[in-house]
């Protein structure tokens, strides 16, 4: 499977720390790109760093590991600019500092936290350096003023504290501190790689629910040697699709209200809901919970006719096609949306942004290509890429991405044979100490779960990757140089997950 | 924006009266209980496949503050102990009333005083405190033209000084503990919470945790759980305008 690969660890000795260095620095060219570096203590006090990357050739994931002092590592981020927030993470979870690391602040703890406490790290293991407090930026100059936001927000929305260094209305800098959500869910998945797990990815970021449980399933199906039927398999990428449809949908409602565009807030607001009301009769959740299983997809999936479905996605096409044609067409939409929020490509390229921010700016990424689950194998949605990489172009990228998934879904959905009518021949697990790793294109961009298991296939570490993680500094770079009152609608054109980000 | 009118005047009217009804299959909506589930052993097989220990195969009791509504135990029975019904309507109330199979509790309503106070405008201040977002989006979905909360005189709010109540989702994450108490000491009293979601009663999911509180009672005074992973937006509605001492079924447009 070209979105699934599984690594023997014991066939692959650590490197030496010059050839992880070289490997980490591989990674950041074209559309090669770091998909997730984390720790594991894989004995007590002992630390390995796993580093997975792909994405020029279809279907190729890479791995390298190293061994680490209990203490610390010298920084990757020189070499690699996309590891700079996995190594803060490493830092606080962990607690291996990534020495000369350009920017060391507490990424998932705060204050009220034990300055000892490394949760993923062993009792017995020899306690590092107490962590430092949290430092913002200081921005000086003259008439420079700090607006604070948060962690409580104005809207109905997650938490997060933002700081905004301004010269008058224009934004000079902003820092964006998160970890309000953390919730500790990667420590919740070791063990039996059970259904309890696939619960678990459902509430990784509550949007994302089919993009997270299916990379889930899929991973826990190659630990457990039970794949998906193709049937099975098409259902997953239906549910996808209308996962991204609705949040996309959900996005422009949001930039509507944050420009004041009444008219787009409302009809957008209510095309959401029609589209969660197909995931609803899909899968009898209104996010698509419960739609998957391990080897396959739940009994009562899908809840509704082939026919019925590509029905309604058709008359769910024509609003959507026509408000948003409104929309874009709109005078007032189009001043305050053009030019604003502006992320360069080089900028998208250097910190290896992903997902339809970084298609919006010019970065040819998506993993329905670069890692096409079954169903996208042959023939995955048609590509979308604008290179403006402004509000505009996000929210265009958008209205396209909808329109290649209505062309798409009814080819998949026509001739769908029902679930399980195809018996698929269970293979024997792989054996020994392996990493496996998953990818699945989300609607905001690839996920990656990676998970290592044991000789007795039972999880030892598991390691989540939303995108949101990777692409929140790009947020941070957009709105520099704008308007402190253009800063609602730069943040909900990128609208990052704070759950996904935090875990 | 003549077309924008146009368009307007094509939708027309799409806010959902209430009572809406049951929802379709196969939504998870209320567990019965069927009497297979009080005797023999199935209650047991119906526990050994939950996830969040929602199920006491001793008390043949379901609680729907730790179910997430995943459907595993109707699947394991095959539907002879607890089936899901397609009714967006759930218990909700205190922490015990959401405990199914049991005790049978009256409808929790606000004291009289409160409703005469609350009872035609009600304003909240959301806080999201460690959930995965999914009931914030559910409360956001409320403001929509479907559910128009509006309409009931009830509103969201940017600042607790003009709230007079918090509705909280998440299982309470250490580090929102403060800004959650502050929100809370921030609004005038009288002031209620309403706790929505598995994880805002209990922790859900992600009950045992090292960096979360395990539900919104451990921290502030809840006066309503509304159940769900997350909630319908019709579930919210029927908690809130219940405890209201509000019946959707006599006045379904206001």
């Amino acid at each position: 499977m070209h979105c699934v690969h599984t690594f023997e660890l014991g066939k692959s000795a650590p490197r030496t720390e010059e050839a992880f260095r070289a490997f980490l620095r591989e990674t950041s060219g074209g559309n090669n790109r770091l998909l997730a570096l984390f720790a594991e203590e894989y004995s007590s006090g002992r630390f390995l760093l796993h580093a997975v990357a792909g994405g020029s050739v279809p279907g190729r994931f890479v791995h390298a590991c190293v061994e680490t002092s209990p203490r610390s590592f010298r920084t990757f981020t020189d070499v690699c600019p996309g590891a700079h927030l996995f190594e803060r993470e490493i830092y606080d979870l962990f607690g291996l500092v990534p020495e000369g690391h350009p920017e060391l602040n507490p990424l998932r703890f705060h204050e009220g936290w034990p300055k000892r406490s490394f949760p993923l790290r062993s009792v017995g293991a020899p306690a590092p350096d107490a962590r430092r407090g949290y430092r913002f930026l200081q921005v000086r100059g003259e008439g420079i003023h700090e607006v604070a936001v948060g962690p409580v927000h104005a809207g109905v929305i997650e938490p997060g504290h933002f700081r905004f260094s301004c010269a008058g209305e224009t934004i000079q800098n902003l820092e964006i501190r998160l970890g309000y959500q953390h919730k500790g869910i990667e420590s919740l998945f070791p063990g039996s790689p059970g259904m309890g797990r696939i619960l678990l990815s459902e509430s990784i970021s509550g949007d994302t629910a089919v993009g997270h449980s299916t990379a889930c399933a899929r991973l826990l199906e190659a630990i457990t040697g039970n794949p998906a039927d193709p049937s099975a398999e098409r259902w997953r990428a239906v549910a996808l699709e209308i996962e991204r449809i609705s949040n996309h949908c959900g996005d422009l409602g949001g930039l509507s209200t944050d420009i004041g565009y009444l008219f787009g807030a409302a009809h957008f607001g209510r095309l959401r809901g029609a589209a969660l009301n197909l995931l609803l009769k899909i899968t009898g959740n209104r996010f698509g919970r419960g739609l998957n299983r391990i080897g396959g997809i739940g009994p009562r999936v899908p809840g509704i006719a082939q026919e019925e479905l590509i029905a309604a996605l058709g008359s769910l096409r024509a609003e959507v096609e026509s408000v948003g044609a409104t929309m874009l067409d709109a005078p007032s939409v189009v001043a305050r949306m053009e030019g604003t929020g502006r992320l360069l490509s080089r900028t998208a390229a250097t910190l290896q942004f992903v997902g339809m921010a970084a298609r919006a700016s010019g970065r040819d990424v998506d993993a329905r290509r670069d890692f096409p689950s079954p169903a996208y194998v042959e023939a995955p949605p048609a590509k979308v890429l604008l290179d403006a990489g402004d509000v505009m172009a996000r929210a265009g990228v958008r209205v396209m991405e909808m329109r290649a998934s209505f062309d798409w879904l009814p080819g998949v959905l026509t001739g769908a044979i029902p679930p399980g009518t195809i018996a698929t021949e269970g293979n024997a697990p792989a054996a020994g100490r392996r990493l496996i790793v998953s990818v699945e294109e989300g609607w905001r961009g690839e996920i990656v779960h990676a998970a290592i298991v044991d000789d007795e296939s039972r999880i030892t570490r598991f390691k989540v990757v939303d995108p949101s993680f990777r692409n929140w500094p790009g947020l941070l770079f957009a709105v520099q140089k704008n308007v402190i009152s253009d800063f609602p609608v730069c943040n909900k054109s990128f609208n990052l997950s704070y759950s996904g980000a935090d875990l | 924006m003549l077309e924008s009118i146009r368009k307007r005047a094509r939708t027309g009217k799409v806010t959902l009266d209430l009572p809406a009804g049951d929802l379709p299959t196969p939504f998870r909506g209320m567990p019965v209980i069927a009497d297979a589930f009080r005797s023999a052993n199935v209650a047991e097989e119906c526990s050994r496949v939950c996830a969040t220990e929602a199920i006491d195969p001793e008390k043949k009791t379901i609680d729907l503050g730790r179910c997430v509504f995943c459907g595993l135990c109707e699947e394991a029975c095959d539907g002879e102990g607890i089936r899901f019904s397609q009714d967006p309507r759930l218990p909700c109330g205190k922490r015990e009333h959401l405990v199914l199979g049991g005790r049978e509790f009256p409808t929790v309503k606000a004291a009289p005083d409160l409703r005469s106070l609350l009872g035609r405008s009600l304003h909240l201040r959301e806080v999201s405190a460690g959930g995965c977002n999914g009931c914030d989006l559910e409360a956001q979905a409320l403001g929509n033209p479907i559910f128009d909360l509006q309409r009931f005189g009830i509103d969201f709010v940017a600042s607790p000084r003009h709230a007079d109540g918090l509705l909280v989702t998440g299982p309470v994450s250490k580090n929102m503990r403060e800004a959650l108490v502050k929100t809370y000491e921030a609004i005038a009293e009288p002031r209620i919470v309403i706790a929505i979601g598995a994880c805002a009663a209990s922790g859900g999911i992600f009950r045992g945790s090292y960096a979360v509180e395990n539900g919104v009672g451990a921290v502030l005074p809840v006066a309503l759980f509304i159940p769900g992973c997350p909630p319908h937006p019709l579930t919210l509605l029927y908690g809130i305008l219940g405890f209201l001492g509000r019946s959707p079924e006599k006045n379904p447009r206001r």
